[in-house]
């Protein structure tokens, strides 16, 4: 068999499924954020009924630097069995995008899209013109940055500076000691206190 | 830290005439984890439903990114933990797509493959009934299931080590054969399944409250269930047959009998009919596959690229040490490119969709979680009832946090 | 305690008042992740909390003596668990199961808050990803061990 071990892909271009064969899981086709809308349109008209999820890439030196992915999938809109579902058609739609630059959003043709574009939304930084409710879904609405980009550190950037959250010491409960205040070392000592009273009583 | 310290108040609900807004969750008993529900209702009447999600947000994707290939399967089994070997399965098949071994794993390794995978659904499926049950007060249920499901854990300790994330299913196959005695305890579960089955169903199919707080409430039609992007028993419990494992069959399922249990009504009642029929189902391809598993054989690929050298070899052959050290300290090359694959976990359709640049570590790994598009489709389904029957369609619809968030 | 020749039995008012307590600690349901379905389990016929008197979990913190956080913290959900643990009444205890509440355990990453420890205190930390049954079973006996001996949150609390 051919050996898994191939040589890293270094340099800047680095766009992995330009590089290989699809793999035969869907129909690939790649698409300008232009033409997008109206191919959408055409495909939801051509009978794909489903948007089944829509996700995003970041290729952070790539021009454009996003990927916004779109999976399709063609099911008839009314009762079928299992013979009538057959194998149904996969489709999977590349869209390149720059940062700053917006989408338009397909929420009116799959409704199913309004979470899956705040999500990408969130996470990305990738902004859909005509989505009803754009505002973040995972993240509190007062985070800073969108995670999922690539250049975004792992642990966040507020990490280093402190690791205890700020609401912690917003309360009249100062965390890390009991509420009563007394700390292990007395709770040991008074631990003591009552066994040695025990034993002094008969 | 950037983060708020007042209680989340968007105006996302508007607030006119009658209308006042409720906040429900997203600490409460029948959310089913950390939900919160903006609700607009009028008197008892729901005219409006906002899902609030994140309160679990894990940062899954992220991880995985900074993991090796078999190191990522570790954090993303901890995504849907009511069927942590989904998980594993689906993220396994991608990258062993991408790798192109597909065809190559060993048939003892799918059998035991399809075997897990219908047991996590029973597992789950177990744990939805016995919440759902409770939700609707019928608390014994609960007990029933756990009981059952106990079994079907223990099973999966003896087999992989742990009883709720065993990390069993690996890149090109298994992580080590079933372990003696293990047969003989699935058989002593094939053979109590059928009864507890008749006690589960005695309880609940023909109880007439539960047929009243479930029947004709929280209807999803065909068309309405393709816009939401509902899948799984939800989809089919609304009349169409799309189950993956017929559409796109993966790990041999095509070589199973089964039937997929479909009703037309598109209720609550209808989709808890699906998954009582559907745990039914699973058992016969469990009694399948373990008349399939008295052929030993191995169940790991045999490629030292992939899959580290068995232990006993390693203190006899210099190049399996060497390939055993390089796995493990650096794990193995993917070739660059991206892909889409998709199994039928017990809550619709799993997909990844997996991006390589030729690393020792995934690109991006993105999910199609089924729980959350299932759950949006409570916006749609949620506005005109009543507000007791907002936990009946949250318990119908079967979300797992952990998947909706990441 | 000792059993007089009479069969009166002889105790001090306050290891009465701490063993009443100590069997019947009330965990808050909240769920959060993995560990959520581990602490049903031991709801369940086969573990089965009531043995130890904390089968009633109770949904409002204001009835709660115990909050079991059972797995990882967000950071949206971070200032709510805090809250509720401000609702609840004192005496309360916590524990922090599994390897998440406790560290952050696998997620060192941007989302999960590194250890419940960092916004409310926690009495007893349960190993585990997740911790079995067993394990959670053995914390709750350990909350029962501390106020029997005298631990903090004591009815009648001696300075």
């Amino acid at each position: 068999m051919p050996s898994t071990q191939i040589p890293p892909i270094t340099g800047a271009a680095i766009d992995p499924p330009s590089l290989r064969p699809p793999i035969g899981d869907a129909v690939i086709e790649r698409i300008d954020p232009q033409a997008l809308r109206a191919r959408l349109e055409a495909l939801k008209a051509d009978g794909f009924t489903m948007l089944l999820d829509l996700g995003a890439v970041d290729y952070l030196t790539r021009k454009p630097r996003f990927d916004v992915v779109y999976h399709l999938l063609k099911l008839p809109a009314r009762a079928a069995s299992v013979s009538e579902v057959g194998t149904p058609v996969r489709m999977r739609i590349l869209c390149g995008v720059d940062d700053g630059q917006a989408l338009p959003s397909v929420m009116d043709l799959w409704t199913s899209a309004d979470w899956a574009e705040r999500e990408v939304y969130d996470l990305f930084g990738i902004v859909f013109e005509g989505h009803a409710d754009l505002r973040r879904i995972q993240m509190p609405y007062d985070w800073e940055g969108h995670p999922l980009r690539k250049d975004y550190p792992m642990r966040g950037p507020e990490r280093e500076r402190s690791p205890r959250p700020a609401f912690a010491n917003k309360s009249n409960v100062v965390a890390g000691t009991p509420p009563s205040g007394r700390t292990l070392a007395a709770l040991q000592e008074q631990v003591k206190r009552v066994r040695a009273q025990d034993d002094k009583t008969p | 830290m950037t983060m708020s310290t007042t209680p989340l108040t968007p105006e996302i609900v508007s607030q006119d005439g009658n209308a006042m807004v409720l906040s429900m969750g997203p600490q409460h008993p029948s959310t089913h984890g950390v939900l919160q529900l903006l609700l607009e209702i009028d008197s008892e009447n729901v005219v409006k439903a906002e899902p609030e999600i994140g309160y679990l947000h894990t940062g899954i994707e992220k991880t995985a990114e900074g993991l090796f290939w078999t190191q990522a399967q570790t954090v993303i089994e901890r995504m849907d933990y009511l069927a942590p070997s989904s998980n594993a399965l689906c993220y396994a098949l991608g990258v062993e797509k991408l790798l192109g071994i597909t065809d190559q794993i060993p048939e003892r390794a799918q059998t035991i493959r399809v075997l897990h995978m219908e047991m996590t659904r029973i597992a789950s499926h177990l744990v939805w009934l016995g919440t759902h049950g409770i939700d609707l007060g019928a608390i014994s249920v609960f007990f029933y299931c756990f009981d059952l499901r106990e079994n079907i854990l223990d099973l999966q300790e003896a087999t992989g080590g742990a009883r709720m994330h065993p990390n069993y299913v690996r890149v090109g196959g298994l992580n080590g054969d079933l372990p003696d005695g293990v047969l003989a305890q699935l058989d002593a579960l094939i053979e109590k399944f059928p009864g507890r089955m008749r006690e589960l169903r005695g309880l609940l199919q023909a109880n007439p409250i539960f047929q009243d707080r479930t029947i004709d409430v929280g209807v999803l039609s065909p068309e309405d269930a393709l816009g939401w992007n509902v899948t799984g028993p939800s989809l089919r419990a609304s009349g169409i047959a799309y189950d993956v494992r017929k559409a796109f069959p993966y790990c041999g399922y095509e070589t199973y009998e089964f039937d997929v249990p479909t009703r037309t009504e598109g209720d609550a009642y209808a989709r808890f009919l699906v998954r009582l029929d559907e745990m039914e189902q699973a058992m016969r391809i469990v009694e399948q596959a373990r008349r399939r598993l008295d052929r030993p054989g191995p169940v790991m690929i045999d490629d030292p690229k992939v899959a580290a050298p068995p232990k006993e070899t390693i203190a006899l052959s210099m190049e399996a040490l060497i390939h055993h050290f390089k796995l493990m300290s650096e794990g193995f090359r993917v070739p660059p490119g991206d892909v889409y694959q998709a199994i039928e976990s017990p809550r619709g359709e799993l997909g990844f969709y997996i991006v390589s640049n030729g690393e020792n570590r995934p690109y991006r790994v993105r999910t199609r979680p089924p729980s959350m598009y299932n759950l949006q489709a409570l916006k749609g389904i949620a506005p005109g009832n009543l507000i007791a029957d907002l936990v009946v369609m949250i318990g119908s619809l079967d979300p797992v946090f952990g998947e909706v968030d990441r | 305690m000792a059993v007089s020749p009479g069969g009166f039995m002889l105790a001090r008012l306050d290891d009465v008042a701490r063993w009443a307590q100590s069997s019947s600690v009330w965990p808050l349901t909240m769920g959060l992740a993995c560990c959520a379905i581990e602490m049903m389990s031991v709801t369940s016929a086969e573990y089965d909390i009531a043995r130890l008197g904390s089968e009633v979990f109770r949904s409002s913190p204001r009835q709660a003596d115990l909050m079991i956080v059972s797995g990882r913290v967000a950071q949206k959900m971070g200032p709510v668990v805090k809250r509720l643990y401000d609702q609840m009444a004192d005496p309360k205890w916590v524990i922090s199961m599994g390897a998440c509440a406790s560290s952050g355990g696998i997620f060192d990453n941007y989302a999960i808050i590194q250890g419940i420890d960092t916004i409310i205190p926690v009495d007893v930390y349960v190993p585990g990803c997740p911790p079995t049954p067993d394990g959670l079973l053995y914390a709750v006996n350990l909350i029962q061990q501390q106020i029997r001996e005298g631990g903090r949150g004591g009815i009648l609390a001696r300075s």
